[in-house]
């Protein structure tokens, strides 16, 4: 199948090559949260809730005292894909994918700032059309920073593939059912710090470069957006306040 | 250094090198560069006059304030839950005059009921369910509860219940009298100025 029009150079879906799919980020969307954040990358669509800093519920899995513990859990909307299954709450994808947004959030919060307590961040996948992964990281960043969670920095992320000879931004899933190489990169975007990285793959590497550095670029695109969005929000805040 | 959005600075981004300007709160020191870690407005505080330290301290005030959280030596005010032989536990309410959000536990071991003749404090004759404490943090405790003590004049009960019902009134720091019944009960009271 062609992924990219020979003669236009345009996608399945109408964008160009380096071209991202529209994004939408809104803050406070869940009241009770101590955060949260509804982000969307095209048809993509999470909604991210963030609890914390609070007391440890379970001890056990307290590793370091002097560190705040963060918990992630991601599921998907049964109502999220076009088929419509019915998939059991601890399947090793939805794991795995808590495991990635867990250590790559981890990263940026600044746990030795809260010794005793835990965070606890829940990405709900509303519609899932390709780049899940990278949306869910994108709206904890977003949830995080509304619960006013010290961090290091904005992390954000994006996927970016290689199909028809031709590095592609920001996959949807019919780009990547395609069967081609799949790139996840999370970056700490002000420090300029890589915290994830994946690919289910193999590319050369030349080519990997490449791939990596689109993706790359979509990171900053994302965090230019995630600033403004903050801003915007603060700014309203402000407003109400008066 | 980024002035546009009336001094909204967003996590990561960097406020300044860390040779000029100290870290405050919503700020930390990456290496050589300060840098925010919340959403808020910066703002930089000059340095106290006589200290040692001549920078600039730069902080973030972010919109959404986080409660307070006890730390060792802060008063606070807490409400018995559960009185045991030889502690008592309580519920943390106010941290240093500000409520707190989120629930924290504290607990008063017998040996922190009262200056003198700690080894004759006699739990159920110092404190009751229900009654509101002024203690002070003495550590972080262990995981489950922090260690609160009130060996001090100006801490104990400073408001309870009788058992018929009525407000307790101090009489000395050891009684309190109920307002309806005139009962007299045991307490470790609190010298309220």
């Amino acid at each position: 199948m062609e992924y990219v029009n020979p003669l236009t150079g345009f996608r399945v879906d109408g964008r160009r090559p380096n071209e991202m799919r529209q994004l939408k980020g809104e803050v406070g969307v869940v009241a009770r949260a101590d955060g949260s954040a509804l982000f969307e990358m095209g048809n993509t669509r999470v909604i991210a809730a963030v609890y914390g800093p609070r007391e440890i519920q379970n001890r056990g899995q307290q590793v370091n005292s002097n560190e705040a513990l963060v918990r992630c859990e991601y599921r998907m909307a049964e109502f999220s894909t076009g088929d419509r299954r019915r998939k059991p709450k601890g399947d090793r994808r939805s794991t795995e994918i808590s495991l990635v947004i867990r250590q790559t959030m981890e990263a940026s919060i600044l746990t030795h700032l809260m010794p005793r307590s835990q965070i606890d961040i829940f990405v709900q996948v509303l519609q899932a059309d390709g780049g899940t992964r990278s949306a869910c990281i994108n709206a904890a960043t977003l949830a995080l920073a509304d619960a006013g969670i010290p961090m290091r920095d904005i992390v954000t992320s994006c996927s970016a593939g290689y199909l028809c000879s031709t590095p592609l931004l920001d996959l949807n899933y019919i780009e990547d059912s395609a069967g081609g190489p799949d790139v996840t990169v999370g970056i700490l975007t002000k420090m300029d710090k890589v915290t994830l990285l994946q690919m289910d793959a193999k590319l050369p590497m030349d080519t990997f470069e490449n791939v990596m550095e689109l993706a790359i670029e979509g990171c900053k695109a994302i965090a230019t957006y995630i600033r403004e969005v903050l801003l915007e929000n603060t700014k309203r805040l402000e407003c109400q306040r008066g | 250094m980024d002035l546009d959005g009336g001094g909204v600075v967003t996590p990561g981004e960097l406020l300044g090198n860390s040779l000029t300007l100290a870290a405050g709160r919503g700020a930390y020191a990456d290496g050589r560069s300060v840098r925010a870690s919340v959403t808020g407005h910066r703002r930089i505080v000059p340095p106290a006059p006589g200290s040692s330290d001549q920078r600039s301290t730069v902080e973030v005030v972010g919109h959404k304030a986080h409660g307070a959280v006890p730390q060792p030596g802060s008063v606070v005010i807490a409400r018995v839950t559960k009185v045991m032989a030889r502690m008592a536990s309580a519920d943390i309410m106010c941290v240093d005059s500000k409520a707190i959000k989120e629930k924290f536990t504290g607990m008063i071991r017998q040996q922190d009921v009262r200056a003198t003749e700690i080894d004759k404090v006699d739990m159920y004759q110092s404190y009751r369910p229900g009654d509101i404490v002024r203690a002070v943090v003495l550590s972080l405790g262990d995981a489950r509860a922090y260690y609160l003590s009130t060996v001090k004049n100006e801490l104990g009960v400073v408001s309870a219940q009788s058992i018929a019902g009525g407000t307790l009134v101090p009489i000395s720091w050891t009684e309190m009298q109920c307002d309806l019944t005139g009962q007299i009960e045991q307490r470790k009271v609190a010298k309220v100025e």
